[in-house]
C-alpha cells in the first residue's frame, strides 16, 4: 500500500479534477475534492452511497458545472460546455441513471449521432439495425436485438447497450458510473475484457462499484472517496482497511452466519407450475425461516417470476399458496393489501419503485399507510417516528426526511426501497437484487437484517445479480435459464463457480 | 298532360323503383318533392332550438307537407364540419339549403360550389356574404334605431338612458349601436350616462347591471340590445323602482314586465330578431324553386310589441320561461307568419295550413 | 480484432421476427390507418345505399380539401406532441393567419407567393414565441400556449374585426381545386417532408428530447433549441393551415381557426401520437384528420338527430381511442 502523491500534482494525469466542489442546495456532495486517471489505466472510484462519485463523474462528463475547481485535460484547465462538448473532446462516459431512449430502438439509441447517412445526408433507417448488429457484434455481443426498443430489453442489457453506445465511440477517456450494478458474472466479466482492451490501447477509464471482487480484479489504482472529498488513492489495497476509509470505522466479517431453518419445514410460499417465459414452468417451496436464492443469467425468467408473484403482472397459470392456502394474486395490492405478506424490491428504482418528487418520508411509509391511519387520516407523529427509524438504522443519508427522494444519490434511493420492505413487516419477502448499487458498510447491514428477518420466522426469495451473495447468504439456490429450473444447490456443493457454470450449461445440450 | 305525367311517372321509376311507377297521377308540386335541407351551426342557446322546432313543424304542416322533403343538421361553431356537412347535401343533390352559418365567409367557398351545381342556397340569421346566396334577414340598424326613437319620444327628448350593448366584434352589434347613436345624435336632451355589454344573455345582463347600477345617476330609460329582463331584475333588486320606460329585445320575460311581472309594470317596446326567419327562407325557397318568386335577398319587418300591443297567450306567455323568445310568431293585421306556441317547444304541427308572407316586392 | 470467445455475449435462440417489431413499435399508425380504412368503408356503404352509387369525384374531393387545414394543422401539433408538449395556440395562429391571408392574397401569382411566404413566416414567429416560452421559461406548455391563444387571437381580430376579405380563384384552384383532389399532392409534399425529418439529425432529437429530457441532455442533445425549433416548425404548418382554410373559405374570418385547437389535438390521439411524447408519426395524425372528417360524413348519412350529433362523435372516438389502445397493448404483450 503506497499512497500516492496528491492528484493535481500528478503530471501524467490525461483527466483531473482540482479541488472540485458541488453543492446541491443544502448539501454538499463534493467538498474540494482532487482526482487524477492517467492513460491505460484503469482507475477505481469507491466510497460509501452519498460520497460524491456520480457527482464527480457526471461534473467530468460535462453534465454538471462545478461551484469551485477546476477539470484539467492533459494537464490544462477547462470548461466543459455540455455532455456534447465533453464527448467532442475525447470523453465518453456510462452515467449511473441509464440514458437510453426507451421508446426508440437498441440500434437507434445505440447509433444516436452516428447513423448510417444517405448521399443526400438522410438517415438510413433500414440500415440501422444491420450496422448496429455489426457494432454490437464487434464488441462481442449477440444477444440483445437491435431491433427491440430499449424499454423491452432487460436492465442489463440496457446497461450493456449503453457501455457499448459509449465504447463504439473510442474515447480517449471512459468513465464508467457504477456499469456492474445490474450485471450477473459473465456479463461483467464481458465488460472487463472490454475494459481491458482499451487500457491496451491507452484509454483512460475511471469506474465505480460497490463490489469488491471487481475492483481487484480490474483496478489499477484505487481512490477512495469519503463525504464529498478524495481520502488518498492506492495501488492496492485490502478489503478491510478500504472499508475502513470509506467509512470511518471497521466492519466486521461482510457475510454473517446463517441462522438453520427451523424443522420441521413449513412451507411459507409454494408456487406450482408458473410461466416465466420461454415456454417453460417454474415450481418452487419456500419455508419460514429460509432464505432461498434463484441465480442464473440476467433476463432468465427472473424478473418475470418475481414480478408475477407481486401481481404485476400476475403469473400465468399458476397456483400459489400461502401457509398451504391456495390464493389468488391478480394485482400487487393483492399482494400487499390481502394479508398476503409479500413485498418487493424493483429492479429499476427509477421507474417502478420509487416516486422521484415525493419525499423520504412518504416514500417509506406509503406501503402501510392504511395502518399509519386512522379514519383516513395520516397520524403523522406515527409516521414520522416510524421513518426517522428506517433513516437511522439503514444510514440513509438525506439531509431530513422530507427531502424528495430524486435529490438522493442512487445507493441512498436502493436503501429508502429497503427500508420500506422493513415497515411493511411481511412474512414473505420477494428480494430482487437489493442491494443493488449498495456501499459496502450498507450491504452488510441488510445481510445482517436478512438474518434478523429469516430468524423471525419470515420466508425470504432472494435474487442477486451477485452470485456471492447467493452463495453467502442462501439455504439453498435454484438456478433459473430459460424460464426453467436447471440446478439446485445446497452447502457444501452450494459454490459460485457450481452456480455459474449450471446458469451457462445449455439446458438442452445434454 | 296525362301522357306528360305519365312518362314522368316512368322516368322516375326508372331511377327510384317500380313503387312510384304503380302510383296514380299526382298534381305537379307533390309529383316529385323538393328537397330542402336545412344546415344550422350553434344548437346551444334557446333561439336556435326554437328557430330548429319551426322548421321541423312546418315540414309537418301544409304546403310544406305534401311539396317539400326536409333535412336538418347541426355543426357546432366549427366551419370546416359544417363545409362538410354542406358537401355532404351537394351529394344528397338537394334542390335547396337553407343556411345559418358558423362563419359569414367561412362558407363561402363550398356554398359557392353548391350553387354551381344547380342548387339554390338561401342564408339568413348569421347570414353569408357569397354573392350568389340568397340572404334573409331583418336590418340591424333599425333594430337599434327603432328601440331609440322609442325612448326619444317617452322621455320627450330629454333624459338619462343606459345603452346595454351586445356581443362586441360582431356585425349584428355594431349596426345596432349605430342604429341607436343616429338617434341621440339629432336629440342632444338625451344623455348616455353608460354603455356596457350584456352579452346578449339575460344573466350577463343582469349581473353587469347589478355591478354599474351603484354608480349611476337616476336612470329614465333603458335601452338593451338583449338579456332586458336580467336589466329590469337587477333594477329591482337595487330598489331602482318604478322602473323606467324601456326599449329591448323579445325576451318573454321582458313581455311579462309589459304586463306586470314581480309587482311591477313597465312601459317598453319590444323587438326580436324573430326565430321565424327560417320558415320565412323556407317558404322563400319553395317559391323559387316553383319559379313563383324571384331569386332576390328579402328583408322582413320586426316583429315588435309595445305595452299597449301585448297579449297574453298570442306575444307573451306567463306559464313559459323568462328566457323563451316570443316572437317565434309574428302579430297583428299583416303578420309575416302566425304560428302555435307547440311549434316552437316542441317542433310539432299545429292545426292549419302554415301561411308564411312574403314581403311585397317594391 | 474479434474479442475471445469468453468474453462474448452468446445469442439467444430465438429472436422476434422483424415483421413482430416494425408492427409493435408502429401500432400507433397502422391502427389509425385500420380506422381510417373502415370508417371509409363504412361511408361509401352507406353513400351507395342511399345514392345509389359510388362516392364520385365531387366527395373526394371535398372531402380532402376539406380536411386539408385540419390535416396540415395535426403535422404540426405532432411536432410539439412528440417533444411532450402540447400547443393549444393552433386556433389563434390560424385565425390570425387566416386574417392575413383574407387581407393580403391579391394581385400577380408573384405578390401572392410573396404574401403565402410572409404569412408562413408570421406562422412560424408566433411559434418561436411559444418556443422561446416553454424553453427559455421553462413554463408548462400547456399554460404558455394557452395565453398566446388568446393573444393571437386577439392579433386576429384586430387584424380583422369583420369577417371578409377575399381569396382569389386562382389560388383556391391552386391549394384546393373544386374539381379534383389535386391537394393530395400538397399532402404527399408533406409526407416526404416529415419523412425526412424522420430522418434528419433534428428529427431524432425531437424524438430524443420527447422521449426523455434528461436522457437526451445527457446524451448531448440541445434541448432548449430542439424545443424552440419545434414550436416553429409547429407555428410554420398552422399558417400553412390557415392558408388552406382561407382558400377554402375563399375568403376570411378571424374566428373560424378557433376549433383547430382542440381538432388537431383529436387527430393527433387518433393519429397514435402518444401524448406523453417520443412516439408517434405525422402521417398517423394525417390518418387521425381524416377520420374526423369521415366521422362527420357517416353521421351525415347516418342521419342521426342533429340534437345528439355531438354525443355520437364523442362516443366515436371514445371506443376508436379505447379500441386502439387495447389492441396495441394486447399486440405489444403477444410479441
Ligand atoms: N440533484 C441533486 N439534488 C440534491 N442533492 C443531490 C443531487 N445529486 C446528488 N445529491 C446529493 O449529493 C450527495 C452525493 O451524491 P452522489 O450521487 O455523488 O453520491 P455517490 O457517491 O454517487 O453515491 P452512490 O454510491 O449511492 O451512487 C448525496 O448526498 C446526494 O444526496
Ligand atoms: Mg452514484
Amino acid at each position: 500500500m503506497s499512497l500516492a502523491e496528491r492528484a493535481e500534482g500528478d503530471p501524467a494525469a490525461t483527466i483531473a479534477a482540482r479541488e472540485l466542489s458541488k453543492a446541491f442546495g443544502g448539501v454538499q456532495a463534493l467538498r474540494s475534492a482532487s482526482f487524477a486517471a492517467r492513460r491505460g489505466e484503469v482507475h477505481a472510484l469507491v466510497g460509501e452511497n452519498g460520497a460524491g462519485k456520480s457527482t464527480l463523474i457526471k461534473i467530468l462528463g460535462g453534465r454538471l458545472h462545478a461551484d469551485s475547481g477546476n477539470v484539467l485535460l492533459d494537464g490544462n484547465a477547462v470548461r466543459l460546455g455540455g455532455p456534447a462538448d465533453a464527448a467532442r473532446r475525447g470523453i465518453g462516459t456510462v452515467f449511473q441513471e441509464l440514458t437510453l431512449l426507451p421508446w426508440m430502438s437498441v440500434a437507434e439509441n445505440l447509433l444516436i449521432g452516428r447513423e448510417p447517412r444517405s448521399a443526400l445526408g438522410l438517415i438510413r433507417r433500414n440500415a440501422l439495425a444491420g450496422e448496429a448488429e455489426a457494432v454490437l457484434a464487434g464488441l462481442g455481443i449477440h444477444h440483445i436485438d437491435p431491433r427491440a426498443l430499449a424499454s423491452e430489453v432487460s436492465l442489463a442489457e440496457r446497461q450493456i447497450v449503453e457501455v457499448a453506445r459509449v465504447i463504439v465511440r473510442q474515447p480517449r477517456i471512459l468513465l464508467l458510473d457504477e456499469p456492474t450494478s445490474s450485471l450477473v458474472e459473465r456479463e461483467v466479466e464481458w465488460l472487463f475484457a472490454r475494459i481491458r482492451e482499451l487500457r491496451a490501447r491507452g484509454t483512460a477509464i475511471v469506474f465505480t462499484s460497490h463490489r469488491w471482487n471487481e475492483i481487484t480484479s480490474v483496478a489499477d489504482r484505487i481512490t477512495i472517496f469519503r463525504n464529498g472529498a478524495e481520502v488518498g488513492t492506492f495501488d492496492a489495497i485490502d478489503e478491510d482497511e478500504a472499508v475502513t476509509l470509506m467509512t470511518g470505522r471497521r466492519v466486521e466479517a461482510l457475510y454473517p452466519p446463517l441462522p438453520p431453518v427451523p424443522s420441521p419445514a413449513a412451507p411459507a410460499l409454494q408456487l406450482e407450475e408458473a410461466g416465466v417465459g420461454d415456454g417453460g414452468t417454474v415450481s418452487l417451496s419456500v419455508a419460514a425461516g429460509e432464505i432461498l436464492g434463484v441465480g442464473g443469467l440476467a433476463g432468465q425468467g427472473h424478473r418475470e417470476l418475481f414480478l408475477g408473484l407481486f401481481g404485476a403482472p400476475p403469473l400465468a397459470r399458476a397456483t400459489i399458496r400461502i401457509g398451504g392456502e391456495p390464493i389468488v394474486i391478480t394485482c400487487p395490492a393483492d399482494a400487499i393489501h390481502a394479508g398476503l405478506g409479500i413485498a418487493l424490491v424493483p429492479e429499476d428504482r427509477k421507474t417502478e419503485g420509487l416516486l422521484l418528487p415525493l419525499s423520504v418520508r412518504t416514500n417509506l411509509t406509503l406501503p402501510i399507510l392504511a395502518q399509519l391511519s386512522r379514519l383516513g387520516v395520516i397520524r403523522g407523529g406515527a409516521e414520522a417516528r416510524m421513518s426517522r427509524e428506517i433513516i437511522d438504522s439503514l444510514g440513509i443519508r438525506t439531509p431530513n426526511a422530507a427531502q424528495p427522494v430524486g435529490a438522493l444519490s442512487g445507493g441512498n434511493q436502493q436503501k429508502v426501497l429497503i427500508g420500506r420492505w422493513l415497515l411493511a413487516q411481511s412474512r414473505i419477502l420477494l428480494l430482487y437484487d437489493v442491494t443493488r448499487g449498495v456501499d459496502i458498510a450498507t450491504k452488510h447491514e441488510v445481510y445482517e437484517l436478512m438474518m434478523r428477518l429469516a430468524r423471525q420466522g419470515r420466508a425470504i426469495l432472494f435474487y442477486s445479480s451477485d452470485t456471492e451473495e447467493l452463495t453467502h447468504l442462501c439455504h439453498r439456490v435454484l438456478v433459473l435459464s430459460r424460464g426453467r429450473i436447471v440446478a439446485e444447490f445446497a452447502p457444501p456443493a452450494l459454490t459460485a463457480e457450481a452456480v455459474v457454470a449450471a446458469a451457462i450449461r445449455e439446458p438442452h445440450a445434454a | 298532360m296525362v301522357g306528360m305525367l305519365n312518362r314522368r311517372s316512368l322516368l322516375a321509376a326508372s331511377g327510384i323503383g317500380l313503387l312510384a311507377a304503380g302510383l296514380p297521377g299526382r298534381p305537379f308540386a307533390a309529383e316529385r318533392k323538393l328537397k330542402i335541407a336545412l344546415s344550422n351551426s350553434y344548437i346551444g342557446n334557446k333561439w336556435r332550438i326554437e328557430m330548429e322546432n319551426l322548421f321541423k313543424a312546418a315540414l309537418q304542416m301544409e304546403p310544406y307537407k305534401s311539396q317539400v322533403e326536409g333535412s336538418w343538421f347541426n355543426s357546432g361553431n366549427d366551419v370546416s364540419q359544417q363545409s362538410q356537412q354542406i358537401s355532404g347535401l351537394i351529394g344528397e343533390r338537394v334542390d335547396a339549403i337553407i343556411v345559418n352559418a358558423a362563419s359569414p365567409t367561412g362558407l363561402n367557398g363550398i356554398l359557392h360550389q353548391a350553387t354551381e351545381r344547380g342548387i339554390l342556397v338561401v342564408s339568413f340569421d348569421n347570414v353569408v356574404t357569397a354573392p350568389t346566396a340568397i340572404k334573409v334577414d331583418t336590418d340591424q340598424f333599425q333594430f337599434g334605431k327603432k328601440l331609440a326613437d322609442f325612448l326619444v319620444e317617452k322621455l320627450n327628448g330629454k333624459g338619462n338612458v343606459i345603452m346595454v350593448t351586445g356581443v362586441a366584434g360582431t356585425f349584428v352589434d355594431k349596426e345596432r349601436n349605430a342604429g341607436a347613436d343616429s338617434v341621440w345624435k339629432q336629440h342632444p336632451g338625451i344623455k348616455v350616462v353608460n354603455r356596457y355589454t350584456g352579452m346578449w344573455d339575460s344573466s350577463v345582463a343582469e349581473r353587469n347591471t347589478a355591478a354599474i347600477l351603484p354608480s349611476l345617476p337616476k336612470i329614465d330609460g333603458i335601452w338593451c340590445q338583449g338579456g332586458t329582463d336580467g336589466v329590469l331584475k337587477a333594477f329591482i333588486a337595487a330598489k331602482r323602482t318604478p322602473l323606467p320606460p324601456t326599449a329591448g329585445e323579445a325576451e318573454n320575460g321582458f313581455r311579462k314586465f309589459m304586463t306586470g311581472y314581480m309587482s311591477q309594470k313597465v312601459d317598453g317596446l319590444s323587438i326580436g330578431q324573430p326565430p321565424y326567419l327560417v320558415l320565412v327562407s323556407l317558404e322563400l325557397a319553395r317559391r323559387i324553386l316553383q319559379k313563383s318568386h324571384p331569386r332576390k335577398d328579402i328583408t322582413i319587418p320586426f316583429p315588435f310589441v309595445t305595452n299597449s300591443t301585448v297579449k297574453v297567450g298570442e306575444t307573451v306567455f306567463p306559464n313559459l320561461p323568462d328566457s323563451f323568445f316570443a316572437d317565434f310568431t309574428d302579430s297583428g293585421a299583416d303578420a309575416t307568419v302566425k304560428i302555435c306556441v307547440d311549434a316552437a317547444l316542441t317542433g310539432k304541427a299545429c292545426e292549419g295550413k302554415l301561411d308564411v308572407r312574403l314581403p311585397s316586392q317594391a | 480484432m474479434p474479442p475471445d470467445a469468453a468474453a462474448t455475449l452468446a445469442a439467444r435462440p430465438q429472436r422476434r421476427p422483424r415483421a413482430a417489431h416494425v408492427l409493435g413499435q408502429n401500432i400507433g399508425l397502422v391502427l389509425a390507418a385500420a380506422i381510417l380504412l373502415a370508417s371509409a368503408v363504412v361511408f361509401t356503404l352507406m353513400f351507395v345505399i342511399q345514392q345509389q352509387r359510388l362516392p364520385g369525384s365531387f366527395e373526394i374531393t371535398s372531402t380532402v380539401n376539406n380536411t386539408m387545414p385540419l390535416a396540415v394543422a395535426a403535422i404540426g401539433q405532432t411536432v410539439v406532441v412528440l417533444t411532450r408538449g402540447i400547443d393549444l395556440s393552433v386556433g389563434g395562429v390560424i385565425d390570425l393567419t387566416n386574417a392575413l391571408a383574407a387581407i393580403f392574397l391579391a394581385g400577380s401569382p408573384l405578390h401572392m407567393i410573396v404574401v403565402s411566404i410572409l404569412v408562413v413566416l408570421v406562422g412560424a414567429g408566433a411559434g418561436l414565441v411559444n418556443g422561446l416560452l416553454v424553453g427559455l421559461g421553462r413554463l408548462q406548455p400547456i399554460v404558455v400556449t394557452l395565453a398566446t391563444l388568446s393573444i393571437f387571437q386577439g392579433l386576429a381580430i384586430r387584424v380583422l374585426p369583420q369577417p371578409g376579405g377575399s381569396v382569389p380563384a386562382g389560388y383556391t384552384n391552386l391549394l384546393v381545386n373544386p374539381d379534383a383532389p389535386t391537394a393530395l399532392i400538397f399532402l404527399a409534399v408533406a409526407i416526404l417532408g416529415w419523412m425526412a425529418l424522420r430522418r434528419s439529425r433534428l428529427g431524432v432529437e425531437l424524438f430524443a428530447v420527447g422521449n426523455d429530457e434528461a436522457a437526451a441532455v445527457a446524451l448531448g442533445v440541445n434541448a432548449l433549441r430542439t424545443k424552440i425549433v419545434a414550436y416553429s416548425i409547429a407555428g410554420a404548418l398552422y399558417a400553412v393551415a390557415g392558408l388552406f382554410l382561407a382558400a377554402n373559405a375563399t375568403s376570411g374570418d378571424a374566428t373560424t381557426g378557433n376549433s383547430y385547437t382542440l381538432t388537431s389535438i383529436v387527430a393527433v390521439v387518433l393519429g397514435g401520437v402518444s401524448l406523453f411524447g417520443g412516439r408517434g408519426s405525422a402521417i398517423g395524425a394525417i390518418c387521425g384528420a381524416f377520420i374526423t372528417t369521415m366521422i362527420v360524413n357517416i353521421l351525415f348519412y347516418a342521419h342521426i338527430n342533429p340534437l345528439y350529433q355531438a354525443f355520437y362523435e364523442g362516443l366515436f372516438l371514445v371506443v376508436a381511442v379505447v379500441l386502439g389502445s387495447l389492441i396495441g397493448n394486447l399486440l405489444r404483450r403477444r410479441g
